[in-house]
């Protein structure tokens, strides 16, 4: 009998208040394995010191370059690529990893017996809205935090509430100028919805996507279980991937927009118009 | 291939109920959406962001960029190392030139002193001679004007001498004549 996972992450069992689903115990796993490694490159640093490393502090060295090198591709700055390359790192690498813990064999084939429901064990962290949301509250967060950090409390707030732009038009006295005014206030306004929309798109675009190879492969695997998933199974690596880079990419890209400085109104108009060719450029991946 | 429409049908079968759900338990409960677990995923990708920001990222870039700083520093030092050797090659070339032209204008130099003070000694040299060569033919012509005046005195004297002597001897006509004959063929 085929068993379609449930959009919703089923639950295992209750640790105190927390309901405890199959994909957090994938996304715990992951936490574990993230926090081995991170020692044990924390020890690499101390050892090799400014010497040449050796093995997997050299291999991630190698990956660091390859992240630091995109992120500049979109910053065009290695000082504002520096930082925002945790956020964006720690994005990537985890969404990568959890992705393809997904494909190992066990998950969401070993599970209990519940009546007539069968409820896997482990399950993709990424098949579970919770932490895509989660994830994608956390960079546009931290992209406002750091946008406020950066350009200062009122500035970053009169993107979104452009009062400051209205009250300059008015002084100037010309109808053209507060027309204008008015309709960016309006557009101001669109901006917090805009933000709101980045969650769910992010959060949305993740999860279907691991979602939807989750369900691939389990119809896949019930209908004809040797040989013919293979080929799907490869395609799944490869949505993993794509979809960590899309993730890791457009956290990076509202992180940069945040963090742009704008002068006068000419300019935020053309910052704006930068950042908005940006966003249509970067989804198109 | 053959697909096994009976499986086709279960497929569906969740589907419809997850609507069934939706209807029921609003859209936040078909999406699983549950705050508690909303929150323990944050803290979980809080604690990897945490971890890989102060243990991974931040050392590891550090490191890098100290070694790219390193390598840069070695690299331009190098080629300051280069280019004041360059600069020190030129400079001792260009000082060893001019020693060496210096060198050859002093020893023209010298040359030409060591002529002139040759030239000038045998001038001198030829001068000096000159000179004794002058003063002794001077001397000479002294001598001999002397000797001469000395021996016409003399001769006058012992001509007198003889004409005293022969004027008091026998003074005969014939010895008279011969004598003035032979006094004038030697005075003359």
């Amino acid at each position: 009998m085929l068993a379609v996972p449930p959009l919703a992450a089923e639950q295992i069992l209750h640790i105190g208040p927390l309901p405890v689903t199959n994909s957090y115990v994938n996304s715990t796993i992951a936490l574990v394995g993230f926090v081995v490694f991170a020692l044990f490159i924390r020890a690499g640093v101390k050892k090799y010191g400014g010497r040449a490393p050796k093995g997997i502090v050299n291999f991630f060295e190698s990956i660091l370059e390859f992240i630091l090198g995109y992120i500049d591709n979109v910053t065009h700055d290695r000082k504002k690529s520096l930082k925002f390359l945790p956020i964006v790192g720690s994005l990537f690498l985890f969404i990568l990893i959890s992705n393809w813990m997904g494909l190992l064999p066990g998950v969401g084939s070993i599970g209990i017996q519940k009546g007539s429901e069968f409820i896997p064990l482990l399950r993709p962290a990424n098949t579970d809205l919770n932490m895509t949301l989660s994830m994608a509250v956390l960079a546009v967060v931290a992209s406002h935090i750091l946008g406020v950090a950066t350009i200062g409390f009122f500035k970053y707030a009169n993107r979104f509430i452009k009062i400051g732009d209205l009250y300059h038009a008015f002084k100037s006295l010309k109808p053209v100028n507060i027309l204008t005014a008015i309709i960016e206030f309006f557009v101001g306004l669109i901006e917090i919805i805009s933000e709101i929309a980045k969650m769910v798109s992010l959060s949305l675009r993740l999860l279907g996507n691991i979602f939807a190879g989750e369900v691939l492969m389990t119809v896949l695997a019930g209908l004809v279980p040797y040989l013919v998933p293979l080929p799907f199974m490869a395609l799944e690596l490869l949505v993993g991937f794509i979809q960590a880079v899309v993730f890791a990419m457009l956290a990076l890209v509202y992180l940069s927009m945040a963090t742009v400085e704008t002068h006068g109104h000419a300019e935020a108009g053309k910052g704006e118009a930068e950042a908005e060719a940006e966003e249509n450029q970067v989804p198109a991946v | 291939m053959i697909i096994n429409l009976p499986h086709l049908a279960q497929l569906v079968i969740p589907v419809a109920h997850a609507a069934e759900e939706a209807s029921s338990g609003g859209v936040m409960e078909t999406l699983g959406i549950n705050w508690k677990l909303f929150l323990a995923q944050i803290v979980n990708f809080g604690i990897i962001l945490l971890v890989l920001w102060k243990w991974v990222f931040i050392p590891v870039a550090k490191k890098l960029q100290e070694r790219t700083d390193k390598i840069e520093k070695s690299l331009n030092d190098a080629e300051r190392i280069e280019k004041e050797k360059k600069e020190f090659e030129a400079w001792k070339n260009e000082q060893m030139a001019n020693a060496r032209k210096e060198a050859g204008s002093i020893i023209t130099a010298a040359q030409a002193d060591a002529g002139k003070a040759k030239e000038q000694i045998l001038r001198e040299a030829k001068t000096e001679q000159q000179k004794i060569v002058d003063q002794a033919k001077q001397q000479i012509e002294e001598e001999k004007t002397h000797a001469l005046s000395q021996a016409k005195t003399e001769i006058a004297n012992m001509v007198t001498v003889a004409a005293e002597k022969i004027l008091r001897g026998k003074l005969n006509e014939k010895n008279d004549q011969e004598l003035i004959k032979e006094s004038l063929a030697q005075t003359k």
